[in-house]
């Protein structure tokens, strides 16, 4: 049971990060960036490089993780910026085309082979009969304290307040003195900081390749759309429902089902799980678990 | 202190809805603009408020062209306060967090007092400090929308109807709380007003707008008792000058 609730908590790290990130976005420029899963991919891959290069992991990560998040700003000021002017679908659409140039741009610099970052071995730990790798504990460690930091920024900083104000009301905010487009050039850099490091963390317990960012996309918009669009800490939550569910939907025998003792599900399967929930969620609930208006951070 | 030369304005690629308005509004005033529904009264606030960019015409601050000048710049350094008719509140907030934002251009040392302030003179609010914005009544999200635009100390206060969609009482409650801002913080307030009797009943001055043009202007006094108002709000048109 244990083992159980360790895999669905660190699959839930995985896809916390980047929901929240997209859902940040969401809630100030209202479209679903696409492209934002392939920031994490950038994440990991430039990690990878500078490592490559000669960087420290930490520095490298790091670098790394701040370089994405003024990748996000660029392409938000180059390209959605523009395209909202014409309408959301629009700028909805050209997140789906940079999401396929960067994968194409992935594919020409790295090719098809998987990389990992270069890290030391460090022995297994067991806590509470369930084994764990140090790797695995400090990327949980880490999305934790990205995610608390972000919260605490969010309610508790006059910036939060802004967020949170040009999230419900862009206008009212305008007329409330707040440079609405900074604050949103803000969230947008957070965000892409928080993406890369969902894609370092991934990269710190397994390797990277060109479909990571088409892998991540399903689990990640059923965990945001869960938590309802725009609602940025409440994608947490998505992401703890949409883990759980994959996590059972590989980790339950269904032999007697299928006539035999032991028959599970392939791990490919796990996307069905959020293919399902998400379905069921935009037929009977599209604002999301916890929502009573649309417009909130 | 604030002035409309000749302003021409409209959204878009539409056609202009306001045709040339001049109008003018001095400190410890409360000017009023009244007309029809679709005269370009909101329109006419928004274009003055930064929201809407004029196509001719200037809109003069202290003598200062600001025509171009955004709403948070002109909030920012023009010390310009402007309360929307509609979602004039941050509902998702609370109270205190929507006074606080107000509060935010003033100088750090001097936000709290000036929040302890506005909270003596609007006790209504202080006992609902952690409450949501959006829990509360008509009246009070008015009154909260009104102390958070009057938080960092603005000279010229831009009013969308401020009495929309309340009950008569708190109606008569809203204008006088607008009267009392005048009179206590020496404010030039503009404000745009479909019940005309009870803004002229505040209002020391009224401009009336008629498709987009200037109609009327005079004391309002003088306007209360006017045949031609009478006949524009109890039924029957007045044409633009």
């Amino acid at each position: 049971m244990f083992q159980f609730f360790s895999d669905a908590l660190l699959r839930a790290a995985d896809l916390a990060l980047i929901a929240v990130a997209l859902s940040a976005v969401y809630s100030l420029i209202r479209f679903p960036n696409v492209a934002l899963v392939q920031y994490a991919v950038v994440g990991a891959f430039l990690a990878i490089s500078l490592q490559s290069a000669g960087l420290g992991l930490v520095a490298a990560a790091a670098l790394s993780t701040l370089a994405v998040g003024a990748l996000a700003v660029l392409f938000n000021l180059a390209i959605f910026e523009r395209l909202l002017k014409v309408e959301s679908s629009i700028a909805l659409i050209g997140s789906l085309a940079l999401s396929m140039i960067l994968s194409a741009v992935f594919l020409l610099v790295y090719g098809p082979t998987a990389y990992r970052l270069q890290l030391p071995v460090l022995a297994p730990i067991r806590l509470m009969g369930v084994r764990l790798t140090t790797w695995q504990l400090w990327t949980l460690g880490l999305s934790v304290v990205v995610l608390a930091l972000f919260a605490l920024l969010l309610l508790r900083t006059r910036l939060g307040a802004e967020m949170r104000a040009v999230a419900t009301n862009a206008p009212l905010a305008a007329a409330t003195g707040i440079e609405t487009r900074r604050v949103t050039n803000i969230v947008v850099f957070l965000s892409g900081m928080m993406a890369a490091i969902g894609g370092i963390t991934l990269a710190l317990r397994g390797s990277v390749s060109i479909d990571m960012g088409t892998n991540l996309l399903l689990p990640v918009f059923a965990a945001a759309i869960l938590g309802g669009l725009g609602n940025a800490l409440s994608a947490i939550v998505g992401a703890i429902v949409i883990a759980l569910a994959e996590t059972v939907i590989t980790n339950t025998n269904l032999g007697p089902l299928m006539g035999e003792a032991v028959w599970f599900l392939p791990a490919s399967y796990a996307p069905v799980a959020s293919f399902a929930i998400l379905v069921l969620f935009l037929l009977f609930r599209p604002r999301g678990l916890f929502v009573s208006e649309v417009t909130r951070v | 202190m604030i002035e409309a030369k000749e302003l021409r304005a409209g959204y878009g690629d539409g056609a202009d809805i306001l045709h040339g308005v001049s109008l003018n509004a001095h400190a410890r005033e409360i000017v009023t603009i009244l007309g029809p529904n679709g005269c370009g009264k909101s329109t006419l606030l928004k274009t003055i408020a930064g929201y809407v960019i004029p196509r001719a015409g200037q809109v003069l601050i202290d003598g200062m062209d600001a025509g171009h000048i955004p709403i948070q710049r002109k909030v920012r350094h023009n010390r310009v306060g402007y309360v929307p008719q509609t979602d004039n509140v941050f509902g998702t907030l609370t109270v205190a967090e929507n006074l606080r934002l107000g509060a935010a251009l003033l100088p750090r040392a001097e936000r709290t007092a000036r929040f302890e302030e506005l909270l003596a003179a609007y006790p209504a609010l202080a006992g609902k400090l952690n409450r949501k914005a959006s829990a509360l009544s008509g009246g009070e999200r008015q009154v909260l929308s009104l102390v958070r635009a009057l938080m960092p100390r603005p000279q010229i206060l831009l009013l969308d109807e401020p009495s929309a969609g309340l009950s008569p009482l708190m109606m008569h409650e809203v204008f006088d709380a607008i009267a009392e801002v005048r009179d206590k913080h020496d404010l030039c307030i503009l404000m745009v007003e479909q019940n005309a009797f009870e803004a002229l009943g505040v209002a020391d001055r009224a401009y009336v707008l008629a498709l987009g043009k200037v109609a009327l202007t005079a004391p309002a006094k003088d306007l209360l008792k006017d045949p031609a108002m009478r006949q524009l709000y109890l039924g029957g048109e007045i044409e633009a000058a």
